[in-house]
């Protein structure tokens, strides 16, 4: 977005003097049009300010395309075991030794990198020599979905934070 | 001559300036600060990324007609590094459509040429196609993807599944959604009792949350004459009439009708009616609220109904159970002894108002409740809703927002229509069906992209064709009356609640399909949804099972598997070590609940099953969440021979 900090660091790219007088009296005009846009902060458009409430999904405006669509895929493949919210408390859970990972679990997941979530996504626990209990979902879902999972499950754990 | 010297130099000055403005207007153009600032925070980052050509960026695309200049400024767009950066710079999200191919606005709508901010973004004035707000961006996916379930656009898939099951059909012109099935009226009169209409009419939710029937906010004289209307409704479809209570219901003892009713209870619950009707909210909801049903509906025609559901109520999807005399009459003294409503509001004794049948039958035409329900000789009233195969497409002039406050765009009418259907006008006939707000925006979604746009056909995906299986023969009888449909897939036909039996006979044993229509039981521990015990003859299971070995089989999944101790034992460890596959499957009450259980997999199913579905389960369901695991030949085979040992 436009400020007026930004505005002054091109006065260097004026070519004559005169040039720059009658410059900057366009300048101050076209910075000033830029106020009366109705642009917000963010740089996004109210879509709904109205008299009818609208209660915002707080959550899927936070997320961004890819955690929706992870989102989605995550509900179908990984929530049976690792829970809607992702603590690892899904209904399957509890009968699984060892328990499936906690995606809230902070330090846990912060210490692996995006390559080696969507290699156990990939290969399953056992391609990452971890329980056998958690599948491999190479087969089913194509790279790019398990990108977009690992994007979603990257997004509980920030939430945790 | 000084004066014309002086005017002369004046002239030359301004003349001078004039043509100065000029190259300097195109000199501090909105979008080159764009593009410098771009290339100054292209510096701070820790990789390099190219910096942009100072000059407008053009993208044609021919197929689609578009002519897009988004990417004069939105300058990152496919740029990984600038995932995280601030807007107009931002990457764009990692979709299936690469953006060189489709252009931007043939998805997010906006005027495409436009190079400031103010006329490309938000709702720029006299621009008729503004660009979808986030909230709704995919209803552009509804413009090409007209198929049932749009993979990567699970708003617009379940919007579309609302507007289906919500009915919209009845009323307004759609494309590509069926009508629902919704119960005849004729008849009503014999089978619900006044007060129950009176209050089912102000307001049907209360009494069934989940049903189809929206609420039309009627007046209290407005539901009193569609009360006494709808009572002198005497007749059922085809002249069918009511059968004769047995006498133990209308005249047995009390200790007779208790041990009656203990019979009916067992019966019912064999009958699972709860996998399809909800009994005080819990359960199916595909069907009516059964909790408070006795004090709906009277006994005769409860009884009659049992006996043959499509009789009274044509093509309903309630199987007719295989009911003896006695046990129909228990039945029915079990539901008249439990579920009672005993909180039902009472109506007092009311004189109808004279012209009761002709402003009744006006009503009915008002708010065409012959759009969903049949009553005899009753046609379609003519003043229906706006045709929906075009109303994205609605030009924010042909919108009438009425006195409300709401942002004037088509997105925020359609969802504030959705969510309060009466809003902008007290005379609109549309009714109340509650939404919330997540439903209201997957439904504004839905038609947002209902454009009727003309889009070249290789673009394009379509919905497959409806299936036109319909089997014939005793066997086709039989799927009629037992209704399997109603939960059952067959060649594409039916619902998906319970397993597509497409290939039945190449899944299962002969055997075990037998015993199973005898004592059905859920395979998977959780599901809520069972199969009822329909009390089907020996003789009609023969047709059934002689009918799917002939035509639910392929040739394809036969295979024979030559057992050996060794591969048995490979089998077991490659279940239990390498695949884990307990994480899901019990065997022996131990193992998890996702998929069905396997103990006795050896008398159920046929190792060619196994073995295929092994090798790509997606390729039979396409919808089952197994995990295809590549498994080789001989792992396959290995794991076919473990399975087929759980006798």
């Amino acid at each position: 977005m436009r400020t007026p900090a930004t505005c002054h660091n091109v006065e260097y790219h004026l070519m004559t003097h005169v040039l720059g007088i009658v410059a900057f009296v366009m300048l101050l005009m076209s910075c000033k049009e830029k106020e009366a846009t109705p642009q917000q902060a963010d740089g996004t458009v109210d879509i709904l300010q109205t008299s009818v409430k609208v209660e915002e999904v707080a959550e899927s405006r936070l997320l961004s395309y890819e955690q929706r669509q992870g989102r989605h895929l995550y509900r179908k493949y990984c929530s049976v075991c690792h829970g809607e919210e992702g603590k690892g408390d899904g209904f399957n859970a509890f009968n699984l030794d060892p328990r499936p990972r906690d995606f809230t679990d902070v330090t846990y997941m912060n210490a692996l990198s995006d390559v080696r979530v969507a290699e156990t996504i990939s290969q399953g626990g056992r391609g990452v020599n971890r329980s056998p209990l958690m599948p491999s979902w190479g087969g089913r879902m194509s790279k790019k979905e398990m990108a977009y999972v690992v994007d979603y499950i990257r997004s509980i754990s920030v939430k945790a934070e | 001559m000084t004066k014309l010297r002086l005017s002369f130099a004046l002239s030359g000055v301004v003349f001078f300036v004039v043509l100065a403005i000029a190259p300097l207007k195109d000199f501090f153009r909105e979008w080159k600060w764009y593009q410098y600032e771009y290339n100054d925070l292209i510096t701070e980052l820790p990789q390099r990324v190219k910096p942009a050509e100072i000059g407008i960026k053009q993208l044609w695309v021919r197929g689609l007609d578009r002519i897009d200049r988004c990417g004069t400024c939105h300058l990152g767009l496919s740029e990984p590094a600038l995932q995280q950066a601030r807007q107009p710079f931002r990457a764009h999200p990692r979709i299936d459509h690469d953006f060189e191919e489709f252009g931007c606005t043939v998805c997010h709508e906006g005027q495409g040429a436009a190079t400031t901010y103010k006329g490309s973004v938000g709702n720029v004035e006299y621009w008729d196609k503004p660009m979808y707000p986030t909230k709704f961006m995919e209803a552009s996916c509804g413009k090409c993807h007209k198929e049932k379930e749009v993979l990567r656009a699970p708003i617009l898939t379940f919007g579309r599944k609302l507007i289906e099951e919500s009915n919209c059909a009845a009323c307004h012109r759609t494309e590509g959604f069926e009508k629902q099935w919704t119960p005849s009226l004729d008849g009503i009169g014999s089978k619900v009792n006044r007060s129950w209409l009176v209050n089912w009419l102000k307001n049907p939710k209360e009494y069934f949350a989940k049903t189809r029937m929206p609420n039309f906010l009627l007046t209290d004289d407005e539901v009193n004459i569609l009360a006494d209307f709808l009572m002198t409704l005497k007749t059922f479809p085809r002249d069918a009439t009511l059968d004769r209570l047995p006498a133990v219901l209308t005249s047995g003892t009390e200790p007779q009708r208790e041990k009656l009713a203990e019979l009916g209870a067992t019966r019912l619950s064999e009958a699972r009616c709860i996998s399809c009707h909800p009994i005080n909210g819990r359960g199916g909801t595909v069907a009516t609220e059964l909790g408070k049903v006795a004090s709906k509906v009277n006994a005769a025609w409860l009884y009659s109904y049992m006996k043959n559901p499509k009789r009274l109520q044509p093509g309903v999807e309630m199987p007719r159970y295989r009911f003896n005399e006695t046990e129909l009459a228990a039945v029915v003294a079990s539901i008249q002894s439990e579920f009672v409503d005993y909180e039902m509001e009472e109506q007092p004794p009311h004189t109808p108002d004279p012209s009761y049948f002709e402003k009744g039958r006006a009503l009915f035409k008002k708010y065409n409740c012959s759009g969903c329900h049949e009553l005899g000789g009753m046609t379609k009233a003519e003043e229906m809703g706006p045709d929906l195969t075009s109303i994205g497409a609605k030009k924010l002039y042909e919108i009438d927002f009425g006195r409300s406050s709401i942002e004037q765009a088509l997105p925020s009418y359609l969802f504030t229509k959705v969510k309060s259907p009466r809003v902008f006008s007290p005379t609109m006939k549309m009714p109340s069906y509650e939404f919330t707000d997540e439903e209201a925006q997957a439904i504004t979604v839905a038609l947002l992209g209902s454009t009727k746009e003309e889009i070249p056909a290789e673009f394009k995906v379509q919905p497959k064709a409806r299936s036109t299986y319909a089997p014939q023969g005793e066997f086709g009888k039989l799927v009629d009356d037992l209704a399997c449909f109603g939960c059952h897939t067959m060649f594409g036909r039916g619902r998906l609640v319970a397993t597509d039996l497409t290939l039945e006979a190449s899944q299962a044993q002969r055997k075990w399909i037998e015993k199973y229509f005898k004592i059905p039981y859920s395979l998977r521990p959780i599901l809520p949804e069972r199969m009822p015990n329909l009390f089907v003859s020996d003789a009609e299971i023969k047709v059934m099972v002689d009918y799917m070995e002939k035509v639910f089989i392929a040739d394809s999944v036969e295979q024979e598997v030559r057992v050996d101790q060794d591969r048995m034992a490979k089998g077991k460890i490659l279940y239990y070590e390498k695949y884990g596959c307990q994480a899901c499957h019990q065997i022996n009450l131990e193992g998890g609940y996702v998929g069905p259980a396997l103990d006795k997999a050896g008398s159920r199913l046929k190792p060619g099953w196994i073995f295929h579905w092994l090798k790509d389960p997606q390729a039979f369901k396409p919808e089952t969440i197994e995990p295809k695991n590549n498994l080789t030949d001989e792992e396959a085979e290995a794991l076919t021979v473990f399975l087929m040992s759980l006798k």
